[in-house]
């Protein structure tokens, strides 16, 4: 009797064990399958949104070019096309860097600036912000994304020799150097003009990269360690192309910073530095000399005056503090180019570039969510065009909703 | 005993999980998360032929620096991990039709095959040197008549409500968008060859039979001297010129085309008429009235001449294309303003009057409470055939010939013969094969 007992508890703690692990081991196998199907969702999502993101203009088409807020959001060029991108939609997007606020005018702007003698602030009312965008692409709530767009080459310009002045180029891609690119540049100089304030010298021309993607521009009359300038390079070879730049200035702390007022109107405001990010003694008023230059079919930069007319300059003296207002300028016209403002204070000089429309100085872009904290992170990569350079355009896409409650992480 | 059968029973349930794990196959997580290589690989495509710099490349000799500089190009684009494949192939059509690919030109940045793994994308290239030809069928040509174009472009003539334009400039733009489309075109360079058309006898050997006559001229209508001077004149008006060219219309079976503002509200000869005034200053011109648009749909209809200045047109304001003026509009090629401004519309109810009809394809523009803007208006006879027809273009200065040329072409619908997109020679096949490194 008691070993018949003994053989129905063995018996039973056996069965139960089986049990278990053949639950536990079936249990793997269907949350493993789950986790697929979810993250294969989430891909699909990534595809899809990718497609409404970036062969979709929007609409109103021209939104990037106006004030108000799309119905309904997309970045393509809707001059062009196919896989291009709008440089003006681009710049709409509300940047993740942190923002920049100007008590003269009591706003906040996105700042896509990159530095190095270039800027580019957006007030953040006029921007796309993340939500909105994810509103439009009925995502909000359920996916989140981030969107890098960049350049697909990196054009570094470094200084070689000041007088005279010598700049080494260099072209790289994310795979390899570019050995035999074109390279088209325009050299900003600021001079003396006489009187206060400063002019804008031009110089322009050609090269080619070495096979270590490598070029050196001489300017044999310009001194690089006088004054200020600033340089813009083109770079292209077998349907890529990139841009890059640098300016060099006299001028540390006294600087002019360039605002965006209206988009539709295409309005600048001129800012005293001092105004914006207060620093210390000396502070000093600066004269200003402001010039367009459009960026043309073939990587040319062609000079546009600024009108003067209704308020709007093309020069001036900016000073700082209350009871001295901003200046305000207009881009003359709808295509893309570079905003170049060049400043002086006594015998300082600094020259400072923004580019109306992103791709003009190879800004780069970051827009959306922040995807570290997610479970699971898609992402699409493409190449795209802005107004003819090369970018790459990364878009990361996860779930914001709770999963997993199968699989390997808890 | 009941121990053995546990064990019976667990190696049961181990089998069975052991057979669902062999055919529960899951992807491996690289296929879940990888980038997409194959949109990857379109995108690049695109991009390096958004300048058309790949188009040229490949057309070139496959030993042309071109080629390396594409391969520069595609290693520094992608992503250091990412291997590539780009091969180039030419499109061959055999005279039986049949197509073909022939390998030109493969460049990679990887040792070997880029395995099962790997994705691509394709794109058809085109020869930037390549015209693509289209050949218009003939109107006519599919029911066996070789349809004439005349156009007048009278030397002795003089034009109204063409401001800015004179008619031989206007008959030579309408030459150059319409000939392809005729089997013959003959430009009316005189009011006396104008009369030798109307008297039945052809200038160049051509069909004269079913022709269509596009005047130039606007509101005004070129009069051969002689025979039209005087039977054209009824006394007090030059009206019934314009019934007898309702009756050779009827006759011949023509097409006549206003281009622009009230049809046949002048008539005009430099010589004969070198001293009267057409009330505004031009001279070689005379007023005529609506009589001359009423006294031509009479004679059209073969009713009986009798003077009538009533005036029929309208003025619905701004009209707008039919759909078949839009697709047409984008068939031929031919891209006026859709929208356009009307003053001079004819009403619906001539169509009762003078036993006209207007096909559906024919309306170039909508109707506006009853006002036909442009369309051409086919006149029945009693034999329920077409004798006859009047293209009008109710607009209001100055003409747009585009609108005539598409108001024709609309109602006459000749088929364009397009040359084949993928002829040998012409286009090329390029395919992008992308793989990525390491990983699983």
């Amino acid at each position: 009797m008691a070993g018949i007992t003994i053989d129905h508890l063995v018996a039973l703690t056996l069965l139960l064990t089986v049990l278990m692990l053949s639950i536990g081991a079936y249990s793997q196998i269907i949350g493993a399958a789950i986790i697929q199907q979810q993250n294969h969702h989430i891909a699909m999502k990534a595809y899809d949104l990718a497609n409404a993101i970036f062969l979709n203009p929007g609409y109103p088409l021209d939104w990037g070019q106006g004030n108000s807020t799309p119905s309904a959001f997309g970045l393509q060029d809707p001059d062009i096309g196919g896989y291009s991108l709008s440089p003006f939609s681009l710049q709409k997007l509300l940047s993740t860097q942190a923002q920049v606020y100007y008590y003269k005018t009591g706003l906040w702007y996105s700042n896509n600036s990159l530095g190095g003698g270039g800027s580019l602030l957006v007030p953040v009312s006029s921007c796309v912000n993340y939500t909105t965008a994810a509103k439009l692409l009925g995502v909000n709530g359920s996916y989140g994304f981030q969107l890098v767009i960049a350049p697909t080459l990196n054009v570094s310009i470094s200084e070689v020799n000041l007088n005279p002045l010598r700049l080494k180029v260099g072209v790289r891609g994310p795979g390899l150097a570019l050995s035999g690119a074109t390279l088209k540049y325009f050299l900003y100089h600021a001079v003396p003009k006489g009187g206060q304030y400063p002019s804008i010298e031009v110089f322009s021309g050609t090269g080619q990269t070495d096979s270590t993607g490598s070029a050196v521009l001489e300017f044999s009359s310009v001194d690089g360690s006088q004054n200020a300038y600033s340089i813009v390079v083109y770079a292209s070879l077998g349907g890529l192309s990139g841009v890059g730049y640098r300016s060099r200035q006299t001028l540390t702390d006294n600087q002019i910073i360039p605002f965006v007022e209206d988009l539709e109107n295409r309005i600048v405001l001129l800012a005293h530095s001092w105004d914006v990010h207060q620093f210390p003694p000396p502070v000093a008023a600066l004269h200003f000399n402001a010039t367009f230059f459009l960026l043309t079919q073939d990587f040319g930069l062609r000079e546009i005056q600024l009108s003067e007319s209704a308020g709007l300059v093309r020069s001036g003296k900016v000073n700082y503090g209350e009871g001295f207002p901003y200046y305000r300028l207009q881009i003359p016209i709808e295509g893309e180019g570079i905003l170049v403002v060049a400043y002086r204070w006594g015998n300082n000089y600094g020259i400072v570039m923004m580019p109306w429309g992103v791709s003009a100085l190879g800004f780069s872009v970051t827009f959306g969510g922040d995807p570290s904290s997610a479970d699971w992170v898609a992402t699409e990569i493409r190449q795209m065009t802005v107004n003819k350079i090369s970018y790459q355009v990364k878009l990361a896409v996860w779930s914001t909703k709770g999963y997993q409650h199968w699989g390997y992480k808890h | 005993m009941r121990t053995i059968e546990i064990f019976l029973a667990a190696a049961i349930l181990f089998v069975a999980f052991a057979v669902a794990a062999y055919f529960a196959i899951l992807p491996s997580p690289r296929l879940v998360s990888s980038p997409n290589l194959r949109e990857l690989a379109l995108s690049t495509l695109e991009t390096f032929d958004a300048n058309g710099e790949l188009s040229r490349t490949v057309f070139t000799n496959p030993s042309d620096p071109s080629w390396a500089s594409l391969q520069i190009a595609l290693t520094s684009s992608l992503p250091p991990n990412v291997v590539y494949n780009l091969s180039v192939y030419d499109i061959v059509t055999s005279p039986t039709g049949v197509v073909t690919y022939s390998l030109v030109r493969s460049i990679s940045d990887s040792q070997s095959d880029l395995g099962a793994g790997s994705d691509s994308s394709s794109k058809v290239v085109t020869s930037s040197n390549v015209t693509f030809t289209v050949n218009p069928q003939k109107i006519g040509e599919n029911i066996g008549k070789n349809i004439t174009l005349y156009i007048l472009n009278c030397n002795d003539a003089n034009g109204w409500w063409i401001t800015g334009y004179t008619a031989q400039s206007l008959a030579s733009d309408l030459y150059k968008l319409l000939s392809p489309y005729f089997q013959r075109t003959v430009l009316v360079n005189s009011t006396s060859q104008l009369g030798t058309i109307l008297d039945n006898t052809a200038l160049q050997g051509e069909r004269l039979q079913d022709a269509v006559v596009i005047n130039t001229f606007g509101e005004a209508v070129p009069i051969p001297a002689g025979y039209y001077t005087t039977q054209g004149y009824d006394g007090s008006s030059y009206a019934k010129y314009a019934y007898i060219l309702g009756q050779r219309v009827n006759t011949y079976n023509w097409t006549w085309v206003s281009i622009v503002g009230y049809p046949l509200y002048y008539v005009t000869n430099t010589v004969t008429f070198a001293g009267s005034q057409n009330s505004w200053g031009i001279y070689g011109m005379i007023d005529v009235g609506p009589a001359g648009l009423n006294a031509f749909l009479r004679g059209l209809d073969s009713q009986s001449y009798s003077y009538n200045n009533n005036w029929i047109t309208g003025s619905p304001g701004v009209v707008q294309f039919t759909w078949n003026a839009s697709y047409y509009s984008n068939y031929y090629g031919i891209y006026p303003s859709p929208y356009q401004t009307s003053t001079r519309a004819l009403p619906t109810s001539i169509l009762s009057t003078y036993h006209l009809s207007v096909p559906t394809n024919s309306y170039i523009f909508r109707v506006v409470n009853n006002w036909i803007a442009g369309a051409t208006f086919n006149h029945k006879g009693s034999d329920d055939k077409i004798h006859g027809s009047l293209t009008a273009i109710g607009l209001t200065r100055i003409p747009d010939i585009r609108i005539t040329a598409l108001g024709l072409l609309q109602h006459y619908r000749p088929t364009i013969y397009k040359s084949e997109f993928g002829a040998s020679g012409t286009s090329k096949l390029v395919v992008l094969q992308l793989a990525q490194q390491g990983g699983v």
